[in-house]
């Protein structure tokens, strides 16, 4: 059976597209070293039109708006530019609203795009430009450690990492964060209170990374300005101990916490990346593999999650579960070598 | 009508969901077309392989292993037709529900009107009405560009105006349509589907055809108050498939597999639906139900009419915090037959929309499930029950009469007892009168609407030879009474002479023992005006009914079903209601 594979890993080479959705000026070049905060590509953000009714305006008919038409499509004006006119006693004419670009002229109509300021797509992560993608964006790489989430609320940041502590498997509470934590993206267990977020945003810190969140945290969650991301779930459980190690272990590191909205039809999940450039080069992490027994697997579900353990053995037929459902079943092995049989839908593999 | 060997075409169904692909083999047996063996994979659809393809050949690598057949192999493919040596298949045909929604904007002339009938068409289909423009918006032009800009949707539906009717309005919109189209690079570019006034067609291609992929169907409402949706359906349909090989890694291999025959799961399901309608009685109608991992869907035909309903983010997986967006938590777990606390339900549904292909492992969790499902279903039927009632029905808001129901998704066939199945049904559904409640096992309801094309008679075949299980007949009276009040008397008349007689109290469900298969006949005489669907209020009839895996089932609990108060009172009664159920399993 295929599994998902979820990725925490201390070393990997990560390989990452970051591509606008329209078209844009690409402003890196291939092999560039990029930092976070480096601009990729810049483009017009979100553009307006206007539709000017030329004819309407100068009170003629359409073709007569079309002859007295002084400028054309692709042409640039400032505000205050004539784009039809003059006719008549008063030499009527119409004039641009804001500076911009006729798009379309004729039938006695224009459609003009009002100039609007550049968005800029920062690279979001360090590494190396491997790959343009004209007119979207670029391919960034680099190696380094990487924690893939299950959720995000939308924010992107880059900041120094500090666990609140060594054992990230405890509530986060109002009274551990300090003014010591400004300006840093936190980790911690799970956070059961909306108000500890709305603390955290008043030291302010950069970023929030947790194992768990309660649902009844979410509303509060989804409204903070700073990017926060949850690794494993939803509830008030630890973090599983694959992030934690690596979390603490890179405590004071300079991390890309990319907490985007997790999308489901897209496989885009949120992330974490630590990028460690002067480690040797691994291999690419392998994006799916079949479930056999030696494979490191972390739960997903249920009482277990989300421990971490290695399959020992595949169950040949199916299993009656405590709800009465007929499942697949693995017996798993966890590290404090206690043994549970767990439906193979509820595991992914761990690549690590 | 017998098959003869020479002319049978065995047969493969896929079916690309959410979470899992189905492989479904289909041949002759003794001279008539039999479903055979059913294999399952995880979808591929998404990441990290995007590409459908392997999640299709594993699921006939394991339909290989079950049937023993080799269907394709990695130097010839798939092999098709069939061999000499009964090797490979003759035919195989596609479905398909995975992927994100297809966006849309609906343009009409008013917005309870051709508003109304657009989103209508959307909702046959996997899709999201993300703006609607009308007259009755008050927007500039202007604005109606920049909103058309803004959403770039994958599908503009136009609507508006009887034939020979109102024009203008419709074309100042039309401009706002093309320019804003013009604006989006080609790739961008939205399907348009015109389906409004006929005689603007030829303005419509004028100004479209060019800067989109303009689609033409007939008008959906030739005239005021007549919705004629089947048409543009069609289309619609071969947009969704247009949309999908765009989107969706491995379906252009699929398109050719099938040789073309590759349809949405929901489109395949009402046209399995339409045809069941025509094979039982035409006039009552049939409805099939599909409660899948993100959308639930809902089909019913009668007399040659289908409605046909989607409702994306609204499944017991991937859309299940789609339930918890559409209603309160505590109209989910007024479901539940004991005490979870609300926390535990709200983190389950959303690990359980974050991890959909998981498992419920213990029974608290599959009670959150089960209970999510009868939200999703009791959700998409109020909002379909308009849409299928005759003009002249004067409970509009209840079910109208209709038989049979036939349920298919993970939850009902997984589900551990037959009463957890038939309870999900029961409750999302709520039907009225005395029905049947059938279960699509094996998911057979896709493949066999595909199938139907190009093979009618694997169709009706694969149909007679009691594919469905049968949950159990419905006797449900409605009207107005006080718990504990009788309302019905039942006699019961065996095949073999014998019979026993039940009065029923308002307030509950009561099992008959019938045997599955068993034949009887009832005399039902409703009490206090109840009505039975045997003409009216307080009428008797005698009606036929043949027992259920749980027997005959007497669902008195009220229409629509009511709830206490207090939360205690629902899940204790829950728990007796299932409870009395199991005891017939």
């Amino acid at each position: 059976m295929l599994s998902k594979v979820k990725h925490i890993h201390k070393l990997t080479n990560i390989r990452r597209e970051r591509v606008l959705p329209t078209e844009g000026h690409v402003i890196v070049r291939r092999m560039q070293k990029v930092t976070p905060t480096d601009v990729i590509v810049v483009a017009p953000s979100n553009p307006k039109y206007i539709l000017l009714e030329i004819a309407h305006g100068l009170n003629v008919t359409p073709a007569r708006a079309d002859d007295l038409l002084q400028r054309r499509a692709g042409d640039e004006l400032a505000k205050g530019d004539i784009i039809a006119g003059p006719v008549g006693l008063f030499q009527r004419v119409i004039r641009a609203p804001h500076s911009g670009l006729v798009r379309i002229a004729g039938e006695g109509k224009v459609l003009f795009e009002i100039s609007s300021p550049l968005f800029e797509l920062h690279a979001g992560m360090e590494g190396t430009i491997t790959n343009i993608i004209p007119e979207r964006g670029a391919i960034i790489e680099t190696r380094g450690a990487l924690i893939q989430g299950v959720w995000g609320n939308g924010n992107i940041t880059y900041g120094v990492i500090q666990p609140i502590s060594n054992n990230l498997n405890q509530e986060l509470l109002a009274e551990q964060i300090n003014i010591g934590f400004r300006g840093a993206i936190l980790a911690a267990g799970y956070c059961g209170n909306p108000n500890v977020l709305e603390i955290a945003a008043t030291i302010p810190i950069k970023g929030l990374v947790l194992g768990s969140i309660s649902s009844d945290v979410l509303p509060t969650a989804k409204s903070m300005n700073y990017p926060i991301l949850v690794i494993d779930g939803f509830g008030t459980k630890p973090m599983n101990t694959a992030a934690e190690e690596i979390l603490v272990a890179n405590r004071d590191r300079n991390v890309a916490l990319n907490a985007r909205v997790y999308d489901p039809f897209s496989g885009k999940y949120p992330e974490i990346i630590i990028s460690q450039p002067n480690q040797p080069e691994p291999n690419l992490p392998i994006e799916s593999e079949p479930l056999v027994s030696g494979k490191r697997v972390i739960i997903v579900k249920g009482s277990q999650s989300p421990q971490i353990g290695t399959i020992d053995s595949i169950h040949s037929r199916k299993k009656v579960l405590s709800s009465g459902i007929k499942a697949r079943v693995a017996d798993v092995t966890f590290g404090n070598e206690k043994r549970a049989t767990i439906p193979l839908s509820n595991v992914e593999i761990l690549m690590e | 009508m017998d098959t003869t060997t020479v002319s049978a075409k065995s047969l493969i169904t896929v079916d690309i969901g959410n979470t899992i692909t189905r492989a479904l083999f289909f041949d002759v047996v003794s001279g008539r077309y039999r479903f055979l063996a059913s294999a399952s994979a995880p979808t591929t659809a998404a990441a990290p392989l995007f590409d459908v393809t392997e999640g299709v050949w594993r699921a006939i690598e394991e339909l290989q292993r079950i049937t023993s057949r080799t269907f394709y192999t990695e130097k010839e493919g798939m092999i098709i037709p069939s061999t000499q040596d009964n090797q490979g298949v003759d035919v195989m045909v596609a479905t398909m529900s995975a992927g994100k929604p297809i966006s849309v904007v609906t343009v009409g002339l008013l917005d309870n009107v051709s508003l109304l009938n657009a989103r209508h068409l959307a909702q046959t289909t996997y899709s999201e009405v993300i703006a609607n423009i009308s007259l009755n918006d008050r927007l500039t032009s202007t604005e109606r560009i920049n909103l058309l800009f803004e959403k770039r949707p994958d599908l503009i539906i136009i609507t508006g105006g009887t034939d020979k009717g109102a024009s203008k309005s419709l074309l100042s919109i039309l401009e706002s349509i093309g320019l804003s189209s013009f604006l989006l690079d080609d790739s961008l570019r939205p399907h348009i589907l015109y389906t409004g006034n006929e005689e603007l067609q030829e303005e419509v291609k004028k100004g479209l055809a060019k800067i989109s992929k303009l689609h033409i169907a007939p008008n959906i409402q030739p005239v005021l108050g007549k919705e004629n949706i089947s048409p543009a359906q069609n289309v619609l349909n071969e947009i969704y498939k247009d949309v999908r090989k765009r989107q969706t890694g491995g379906i252009r291999e699929v398109i050719s597999w099938t040789e073309g025959n590759f349809t949405s799961t929901a489109s395949a399901l009402g046209r399995v639906i339409r045809f069941l309608s025509g094979k039982y009685e035409p006039e009552k109608g049939v409805m099939g139900v599909d409660i899948g991992s993100y959308a639930t869907v809902l089909a019913v035909a009668s007399s040659g009419a289908e409605t046909l309903r989607v409702f994306p983010n609204l499944g017991v997986g991937a859309g299940s915090t789609g339930v918890l967006e559409n209603s309160s938590l505590e109209e989910i777990t007024r479901w539940l037959p004991f005490h979870i606390p609300e926390q535990d339900v709200r983190d389950y549904i959303n690990n359980k929309s974050a991890y959909p292909a998981s498992l419920p492992a213990e029974s608290d969790q599959l009670e959150i499930e089960i209970a999510l499902a009868k939200q999703a279903l009791r959700i998409a039927v109020e909002k379909t029950i308009p849409s299928i009632h005759k003009r002249s029905s004067t409970h509009k808001s209840l079910m109208p009469p209709i038989e049979p129901f036939i349920g298919s998704g993970r939850i009902l066939t997984n589900a551990p007892t037959r009463a957890q199945s038939l309870s999900i049904l029961l409750d999302g559904l709520q039907p009225t009168g005395v029905t049947t409640l059938a279960l699509d096992q094996n998911g057979i309801l896709p493949g066999l609407g595909a199938a139907s094309e190009i093979n009618p008679l694997l169709t009706v075949q694969v149909i007679e030879s009691n594919t469905f299980l049968n949950l159990g007949t419905i006797i449900a009276p409605y009207g107005y009474a006080r718990p504990g009040t009788p309302i019905l008397r039942i006699r019961v008349n065996r095949e073999d002479g014998r019979t026993f007689t039940r009065e029923i109290k308002y307030g509950s469900l009561t099992v008959l023992p019938i045997e599955l298969g068993e034949k009887v006949s009832l005399h039902l005489r409703p009490l206090h005006r109840f009505d039975v669907g045997m003409g009216g209020p307080g009428k008797s009839g005698k009606v036929n009914a043949v027992g259920g895996s749980l027997g005959i089932i007497v669902d008195t609990r009220g229409r629509p079903l009511p709830f206490s108060l207090d939360p205690e009172k629902n899940w204790k009664r829950n728990d007796t209601w299932i409870k009395g159920l199991l005891k017939y399993e």
